[in-house]
């Protein structure tokens, strides 16, 4: 098998787990307006939660899943109710939030590794048997992770399209005051997108840590980078749009990491983000609008 | 004609309304009463608080000082959300639409309070209104001409059918004709079918055309009021408002 085709089956797979991690990530920001840069320690938490639930309840790993999705959900909207919003509310200069985030995400990553320490960890799961498909191999377990991906971004776009919930997320993100105008309490609908991304954030630290079959509490400490560049490719907001930019990092990122370097994955990132936001800072299907 | 599009009104009364933006207040001690079967106009120099004001009543900037009732219910900072579920439509002056969201969904956001089965058929009596709208059902909003982008800020509005309307600048940027007609035919109909009607509209003339009351904004308070024809005999009036051309 050539080296391009496997290291673009890989692409494929973290394409499929960037795709889960960066729709929660891109309906957070466009919603709520805030830049979660904390979402990687949500989802490596929840991934232990999973981790805790497989190993020390003996629950199946993908029903120990539905304890990590739960935690990413609750987190997220435990975050925003007693973090986020009080800092909002005195109207100070966004980057405060940043910093907030960056804080909440130190703690999140380190205050883990506390407590499980600096240890390698891995579920009981096993990986199924190897299918081939053009010069490819993908475990069950592999396919599986693409199958839930499909998934998640069928129902996303479904829910944005066409739920009453789901407009209201567009109305709140478009014009907050409008919305609010118009009926809708906006406050409501982005506790529920915090609930809603946080679960994606859970699911998608879960099958992260399913993937990579061995992991540890710093492990998706730079998961940001790539969350950021698949984000600005899509433009800021964008659910197609973020399918899409995932699918391109995730892609280039194995296969930089083939040909170049694995050390380089990262930087390949950033420089595609650095790239985005110096040429078309709405993404490569954004408009000038959210943000 | 606007009959079945809006609803028999109620009375908007602020008293002695201050407010502003971070504490300061940027209106002072206004008084309006606005009552059903008429159009109240607001009109003013640009950063009179015009704006401001109307923000104030629909509960988008705090009140300060004063209060604030629609049909008698005390609704001084009241948030905007549950302002909407007493009758109140209100169009702003700027960000009157949902830009990425396509027209049909912007009136869907418009009647989000009804129950579901009556969406539908709201959309329709607000296209019967703005035939305009028809063909364009699932364009951007983001991306109407100015006229048509204010048909839908106003069908927006229209879908929950309101007792009492509060326009900011309706007419800014349409062409004059399309402007008088959404002054004379539209909003003065609204107020005919019985509906309240509170508009700030910047070309004078054309407010006290069909206005029953006129209210002239100054430095945040203000500084005239009166039936049109009254201020139309007004020298003052006439000076700032209605001739040398500094004004429309
Ligand atoms: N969000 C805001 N924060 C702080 N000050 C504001 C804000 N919006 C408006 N102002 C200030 O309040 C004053 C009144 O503005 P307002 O928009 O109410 O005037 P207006 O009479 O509606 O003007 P125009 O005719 O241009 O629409 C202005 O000095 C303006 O700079
Ligand atoms: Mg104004």
């Amino acid at each position: 098998m050539s080296v391009f085709l496997s290291s673009l089956g890989f692409g494929i797979i973290s394409a499929a787990v960037l795709a889960i991690a960066t729709v929660g990530f891109t309906m957070q920001f466009a919603v709520t307006n805030v830049l979660n840069l904390a979402y990687g320690s949500v989802m490596i938490n929840s991934a232990f939660v999973t981790y805790f639930l497989n190993i020390h309840g003996h629950l199946n790993a993908w029903v120990a899943l539905i304890g990590g999705v739960a935690t990413g959900s609750v987190a997220s909207y435990l975050l925003n109710r007693f973090v986020y919003t009080p800092f909002q509310r005195r109207n100070l200069a966004p980057i405060t939030i940043v910093i907030v985030a960056l804080g909440v995400d130190l703690c999140g990553t380190f205050g883990l590794q506390a407590i499980v320490g600096g240890s390698y960890f891995t579920y009981r799961q096993s990986q199924g048997r190897e299918w081939h498909f053009l010069g490819m191999y993908f475990s069950t377990l592999q396919l599986t992770i693409i199958a839930i991906a499909l998934g998640v971004m069928i129902a996303v776009a479904w829910l944005l399209r066409y739920t009453r919930l789901g407009k209201a997320m567009r109305a709140t993100s478009a014009n907050p005051n409008l919305a609010r105008n118009s009926g809708v309490r906006t406050q409501s609908v982005i506790s529920t997108t915090w609930l809603i991304s946080g679960a994606l954030a859970g699911l998608a630290g879960t099958v992260f840590a399913m993937n990579t079959g061995v992991f540890e509490a710093t492990s998706a400490q730079l998961y940001i980078v790539l969350l950021l560049a698949a984000m600005f490719l899509g433009g800021p907001g964008e659910p197609y749009g973020a399918m899409l930019g995932a699918a391109t990092i995730g892609i280039a990122t194995e296969l930089s990491a083939a040909f170049i370097n694995p050390q380089y994955k990262m930087v390949i990132a950033f420089v595609i983000l650095l790239g985005m936001l110096t040429f078309r800072p709405y993404g490569l299907f954004g408009s000038e609008r959210t943000a | 004609m606007s009959v079945e599009l809006s609803t028999q009104g109620q009375v908007l009364s602020a008293s002695q309304v201050s407010a502003g933006y971070d504490g300061r207040a940027i209106v002072h001690g206004i008084d309006v009463e606005a009552t059903p079967g008429r159009v109240v106009s607001i009109v003013g120099p640009n950063g009179s608080g015009k704006s401001t004001l109307l923000k104030s009543l629909v509960g988008v900037v705090p009140v300060l000082g004063g209060s604030v009732s629609v049909g008698g219910t005390d609704i001084t900072n009241v948030p905007p959300e549950r302002i909407a579920t007493m009758g109140v439509g209100y169009v702003p002056q700027v960000d009157d639409v949902f830009p990425p969201l396509t027209v049909k969904e912007n009136l869907e956001i418009g009647g989000y309070l009804l129950p579901r089965h009556q969406v539908h058929e709201r959309i329709g009596a607000v296209l019967e209104f703005f035939p305009r709208l028809k063909k364009m059902m699932t364009r951007k909003a983001g991306k109407l001409s100015g006229g048509e982008r204010k048909m839908l800020a106003m069908g927006r509005v229209l879908m929950l059918s309101p007792s009492v309307l509060v326009l900011d600048e309706p007419t800014a940027n349409l062409a004059p004709l399309v402007a008088t007609q959404l002054l004379e035919e539209y909003i003065r109909g609204f107020a005919d079918a019985g509906s309240t009607v509170l508009l700030v509209e910047q070309r004078a003339k054309a407010a006290l055309r069909i206005s029953d009351w006129t209210l002239v904004l100054g430095g945040g308070r203000v500084v005239l009021s009166g039936r049109p024809d009254d201020l139309a005999d007004n020298p003052v009036f006439v000076e700032s408002f209605l001739g040398g051309g500094a004004h429309r």
